[in-house]
């Protein structure tokens, strides 16, 4: 029967059949992936602003090749609506790669879940560090151009 | 029950040998047996994940998927769950975008002849709490929250197939309701 409050131990079932830890060794390194698994997430949250942020700087470069030979910052200014239809391919390129990172987000989003529902202490402290170093290291990428 | 609970016995043994191969049973003893001493009406919850049409308990007491077209059905409606989501999700963001704009031109003007008007724009801003579009937001936030606890209740069955249409619903809801939004998050990083 599922359990329906936290406990420590290390035997857990986690998320496919063939996933079962009996032992303190297993334990630990369930507990590593799914960690990763947790910083996976936040990586995948400041990947997809980071990839807005890639396609943004990119297009009005390649706007001013395109068109005329003015600096990069005066194409910046220049047409809001612009770059949607000067680079179709490039936007819908982008939109594909940021959909994937989206439908990833949601399954990790969705397996750490059902991960922490194990009720097993382990699995939801490695969660919770995977969270906090993912957090911690993947957000000042935000900033770095 | 006892047939059912057989059936289910018999698939997560196929299940289980196309992936392992020689320890099916031995995994499969610990999961199953509580099922034995249980007996009653109430539904064993699966703990992992497996493909299979039978018995799915789906939210209500009454939705029980039993058969593959039932399965199919199903597998469309929370495609589609998902996809108004993350719809409702996109929706939601340029609808306070909108909003917010709307009230920074209502404020813009304002500071510029003289100081008593500045009174006005902290007026416009204190009333957001009891505006039409702070109450549309309010419903349309309780109707994302039930949504997205229903569709984490889905995932929450294990069923392959319900938790591949979450993800596919997610993914093509995004693909086609995002594409606006990157043209207006475009616009907005541009007039910065």
């Amino acid at each position: 029967m599922m359990p329906m409050h936290f406990f420590f131990s290390d035997k857990v079932v986690l998320l496919f059949d063939f996933w079962n830890v009996h032992s303190p060794a297993g334990m630990v390194l369930s507990v590593l992936v799914i960690l990763l698994m947790a910083m996976l997430y936040e990586a995948i949250k400041v990947g997809k602003v980071k990839l807005l942020q890639h396609t943004m700087q990119a297009i009005p470069t390649s706007l001013s090749s395109d068109r005329l030979d003015v600096s990069e910052g005066a194409s910046v200014n220049s047409g809001p609506g612009q770059p949607e239809h000067s680079t179709p391919r490039r936007w819908f390129l982008y939109h594909v790669s940021q959909s994937l990172f989206h439908v990833v987000q949601v399954v990790i989003g969705y397996l750490v879940m059902l991960a922490v529902m194990s009720y097993n202490t382990w699995i939801f402290l490695g969660v919770i560090a995977g969270s906090t170093i993912g957090y911690f290291v993947a957000y000042p990428l935000l900033n770095v151009r | 029950m006892s047939h059912s609970h057989h059936m289910d016995h018999i698939e997560h043994k196929m299940n289980s040998s196309m992936v392992t191969t020689t320890e099916s049973h031995e995994h499969h003893h610990p999961t199953t047996m509580p099922e034995h001493s249980h007996g009653g009406g109430m539904m064993m919850m699966e703990m992992t994940f497996h493909f299979g049409y039978k018995n799915v308990p789906l939210l209500f007491s009454g939705l029980i998927i039993n058969t593959p077209g039932e399965m199919a059905g199903a597998f469309v409606a929370v495609f589609f769950l998902a996809m108004f989501y993350e719809g409702l999700k996109i929706a939601r963001e340029s609808l306070l975008r909108k909003s917010q704009v709307s009230i920074r031109y209502n404020s813009m003007p304002v500071p510029g002849p003289n100081g008593t008007i500045l009174m006005e724009t902290h007026k416009t801003v204190g009333q957001q709490m009891l505006s039409l579009p702070h109450l549309m937001q309010t419903v349309l936030h309780i109707i994302q929250v039930v949504i997205s606890y229903f569709l984490m209740l889905i995932f929450m069955t294990y069923n392959a197939y319900l938790c591949i249409a979450v993800a596919a619903g997610a993914g093509t809801g995004y693909f086609f309701f995002s594409w606006k939004k990157a043209v207006v998050v475009d616009i907005t990083e541009h007039c910065h």
